[in-house]
């Protein structure tokens, strides 16, 4: 899985990839880890506590974990031949099962996320397969001028037009957030336009709408018994919609917890 | 606040959504004349009743039709540009010999 170790301390800076919201982190005297590359608040006051602030509503940020997306014509069927389970409506999302979470955005589209432990294995063996695939392909393209010069042909073949996939890697252009706890939808209410109550908006439902006046992808995705939201959205907005979502928690007693409360709720069953 | 159905998101509040002007047929560009061609892409009929125009979901970019009758401001019917896109369009390249000329 990872090789992640919460008794170790580190630094914001230490992984690959650092949350645009580090020095808020910072701020709040949070306890950082690693997993894989990146690194991500572990908790800022006790684990124990967090959980109790996690279920009741609690702001994570998980912009350091793995994500990235398809898009195109194509894009649905490639995903099927990598063995991704694929929802069938757009909006909605189907847990796989090392526990990463498909998203059909459109009928061309598809955003995935890792599970919470932050495993990559999925995410980066789908960004090498259609890596390995974009090769492929351009040297098909290549052979295929080659062969249009050579019969003076005015169009490529039908086959050079097969429905294409292309790439979407989230994870440099979307912040990732997650607002947990039973006092979430109502929250939402203040910010949102969407009716997110749990009795509305299920689990692994998805709403591509406006939080806060910030354009975002909102995912349910509950953690056991604990309503969880995922907002992914644009990275150069990230402080503005964190400040702003704990501006609005404030009323609901909400806070900023770690990813360690997540896991807590999540084994809850 | 007026609310307007996207047809792939839902009913959402109008400030989500951006106008992309008239929706016209495209003239066939190998054979359509330049002036016919300039009406197209930068003038609109601003017709008084029933038009077609182009909306965008701009949370999601998703780009659609939309039938709006311009004098009660009332919108018909919203649809998937599938309903008129539904073929490739492919634009014949022209050769060196017609890029000199």
């Amino acid at each position: 899985m990872t090789d992640y170790n919460p008794l170790l301390p580190i630094a914001p800076a230490q992984g690959n990839r650092r949350s645009p919201l580090y020095r808020r982190h910072v701020d709040l005297q949070a306890k950082f880890e690693q997993v894989g590359d990146a690194v991500l608040v572990s908790h800022y006051v006790k684990p124990g506590i967090e959980v109790l602030l996690a279920a009741n509503l609690g702001l994570v940020d998980l912009s350091t974990m793995p994500r990235t997306g398809f898009k195109g014509a194509g894009a649905p069927a490639w995903a099927a031949s990598q063995r991704v389970k694929l929802p069938k409506l757009p909006n909605t999302a189907v847990t796989q099962k090392d526990g990463s979470v498909v998203a059909k955005l459109s009928h061309q589209e598809l955003l995935i996320v890792s599970n919470i432990m932050g495993s990559a294995t999925s995410i980066d063996r789908l960004n090498r397969e259609h890596l390995n695939r974009e090769h492929s392909n351009k040297e098909h393209l290549n052979r295929e001028h080659l062969n249009r010069e050579h019969s003076n042909k005015e169009h490529l073949s039908k086959q050079t037009l097969a429905p294409q996939t292309y790439s979407l890697p989230r994870a440099d252009s979307h912040s990732w957030l997650a607002v947990t706890g039973n006092a979430a939808a109502e929250m939402f209410s203040k910010i949102c336009g969407v009716d997110l109550r749990v009795h509305k908006f299920a689990h692994n439902q998805v709403a591509q709408t406006s939080v806060a006046k910030i354009n975002g992808v909102i995912l349910r995705h509950d953690l056991a018994t604990t309503p969880c939201f995922y907002i992914l959205s644009d990275i150069t907005s990230t402080e503005f919609l964190w400040d702003s979502l704990l501006d609005a928690m404030e009323e609901y007693r909400g806070a900023a917890v770690g990813v360690a409360a997540m896991r807590s709720l999540a084994a809850n069953k | 606040m007026k609310l307007l159905t996207c047809p792939l998101n839902g009913q959402r509040n109008i400030s989500e959504f951006t106008y992309g002007g008239e929706y016209h047929p495209m003239p066939d560009p190998n054979t359509t004349d330049s002036r016919a061609w300039a009406e197209h892409v930068f003038f609109h009929d601003n017709a008084a009743g029933v038009v077609t125009e182009w909306w965008c979901h701009t949370a999601s970019s998703f780009w659609f039709l939309a039938e709006r009758n311009t004098i009660t401001d009332k919108v018909i019917r919203t649809f998937d540009t599938s309903e008129i896109f539904n073929e490739r369009v492919d634009f014949k390249v022209p050769d060196a010999a017609e890029k000199q000329s």
